[in-house]
């Protein structure tokens, strides 16, 4: 059986073979690629790594816009109101002040027209007054041509005045 | 590469059979498995490629063509005769006449199997030399193509088996352990092809396997840590298992052995069974022809497209076996590698 013995002169030439090999690729060839093969493998590993965290950065940053968007809108929302209550506010003043400045136009006028009509009664009075005076001074005249009645007429008023007295 | 396979080995059974006149199934099924000098061509079983014969005689060394001591011709150089035997221990092999008897010299000639293995150094390194130059230019940039298969072959040992198992120490043992794997893997391929540069049972043949073996054997325990050697003459065992009768130790150092032992026998039986169905499928073909014409052409048929198949899978195999020889190494050599801290993770991955 030749086949099971193994032969000296092909464990020689194998053994030779095989070291050589060895000592071929380990010097020029496996160093360089299993470096290679290694940083290759790194690079990816770490791009990847690099992709998750860039992709959560960026679903974070989303979220965040969103989150940014709604605050902006609420705030929005929130100054509408406040301008609409502003607006309605001031209008409500300006009515108010208007209303007021009106109404007190309203009494000064009133307060003329009184005045006005207090010295128009006034006037009237003080010319009745003097018409009735001079109505009266010629109704006397006529009455006191006689000196009796004259003596008569004061001593009535001096009585009149001590009484008063 | 299979249909190549199939005219030239056929056509040479052919020859075989017409020289003898009866075929011998287990001589021609020894011959082509095993090692020759020179080199057969397809459909010309007369000639062969010569390759020198480098024999160190009973006065000193001696260096001629194969081609001189074919076909049972007597060499005659400075004086001493050599042939190559046909019958007794030395049967196919060089043999010097001494005294009329035939003396077996120290020989080491460059054989057909020691021929393939130049060609294999050669295939190997023009493989793997394209791909470092091409790292070397291209840098980061992932290789197409020829390359990129030989990139994903080497990472999926490097990355799959290698470092998988020896974690930090995958440095040290990975160019080892790669040229292994490349070296079985294009011996395995090239011995299926059967005409020149291949078809040489190169893996199938136990001296290959045997230095492969051993190569693993002296990675293993020239490197083995303190523990490992602690474990093998020490091991953490009741101590009547150890003393006064090594039990244990005698054990381990036994399992040293039959570690690389495993690896010859298995690669080897392995490849030389995968080559030794397709001959006999062959063979089948030129037994059954004495039947008729209906029969031999019938298990042509068959037996062609059994061998067919069966060579299909020997390309599985081929890698299988590389792969296997490489990851036992890697196992073998991880084991060895011990330390007593590593040990319950070690244990727990297992």
């Amino acid at each position: 059986m030749e086949l099971f013995t193994p032969d000296f002169g092909l464990i020689f030439w194998m053994f030779l073979r095989f070291a050589v090999l060895f000592f071929i690729l380990c010097k020029y060839a496996w160093p360089a690629i299993t470096k290679m093969m290694d940083q290759r493998a790194e690079l990816i590993d770490k791009g990847v790594e690099y992709a998750q965290q860039a992709k959560q950065d960026l679903d974070n940053a989303q979220a965040k816009a969103e989150e940014l968007m709604q605050e902006a809108r609420r705030q929005q929302a929130d100054i509408l109101r406040e301008a609409d209550r502003v607006k309605t506010q001031i209008i409500e003043d300006a009515r108010n002040e208007a209303r007021q400045a009106a109404s007190k136009e309203l009494d000064q006028a009133k307060l003329q027209i009184d005045q006005a009509r207090k010295e128009a009664e006034q006037n009237i009075r003080d010319e009745v007054s003097a018409f009735a005076l001079n109505i009266a001074q010629k109704v006397v005249r006529k009455q006191m041509s006689d000196t009796k009645a004259q003596t008569q007429l004061v001593d009535s008023l001096l009585d009149e005045l001590e009484k008063k007295n | 590469m299979v249909s190549m396979s199939f005219p030239a080995s056929a056509s040479s059974k052919h020859d075989d059979a017409h020289e003898s006149g009866e075929i011998d199934p287990k001589e021609i099924i020894f011959d082509h498995l095993g090692d020759r000098y020179g080199w057969e061509v397809p459909f010309n079983h007369h000639k062969s490629i010569p390759l020198p014969i480098i024999v160190f005689g009973s006065d000193g060394l001696h260096i001629f063509s194969s081609e001189r001591v074919a076909h049972g011709h007597e060499y005659v150089d400075n004086g001493k005769t050599f042939r190559i035997a046909t019958e007794g221990d030395n049967k196919g092999k060089v043999v010097e006449i001494v005294d009329g008897k035939e003396v077996r010299p120290f020989d080491i000639s460059i054989t057909k199997n020691v021929c393939a293995l130049i060609i294999t150094v050669i295939v190997v390194c023009l493989l793997l030399f394209p791909l470092k130059r091409y790292y070397k230019r291209k840098g980061y940039k992932a290789p197409r193509r020829w390359l990129g298969a030989i990139e994903a072959l080497t990472w999926f040992v490097y990355d799959g088996v290698i470092k998988s198992t020896l974690k930090d120490k995958a440095k040290k043992f990975a160019p080892y352990l790669l040229t292994v794997f490349y070296f079985i893997f294009v011996m395995n391929l090239m011995g299926l092809m059967v005409i020149f540069p291949g078809g040489a049972n190169l893996t199938g043949n136990i001296a290959v396997t045997l230095v492969l073996a051993i190569c693993t054997f002296l990675a293993t325990n020239l490197f083995g840590t303190k523990h490992y050697w602690k474990e093998v003459f020490w091991p953490d065992v009741p101590l009547w298992l150890k003393f006064p009768l090594p039990i244990m130790p005698i054990i381990e150092v036994f399992g040293m052995f039959t570690k690389p032992a495993a690896l010859t026998v298995r690669l080897f039986a392995n490849m030389m069974g995968g080559h030794m169905i397709v001959i006999v499928l062959t063979l089948l073909i030129f037994i059954f022809a004495k039947m008729g014409m209906g029969v031999a052409s019938g298990t042509a048929v068959v037996s062609s497209l059994f061998s067919i198949f069966m060579l299909l899978i020997d390309v599985l195999v081929s890698f299988i076996q590389a792969y296997v020889f490489t990851m036992l190494s890697t196992i073998f050599i991880s084991l060895a590698q011990e330390n007593p801290h590593h040990e319950h993770s070690e244990a727990a991955r297992k």
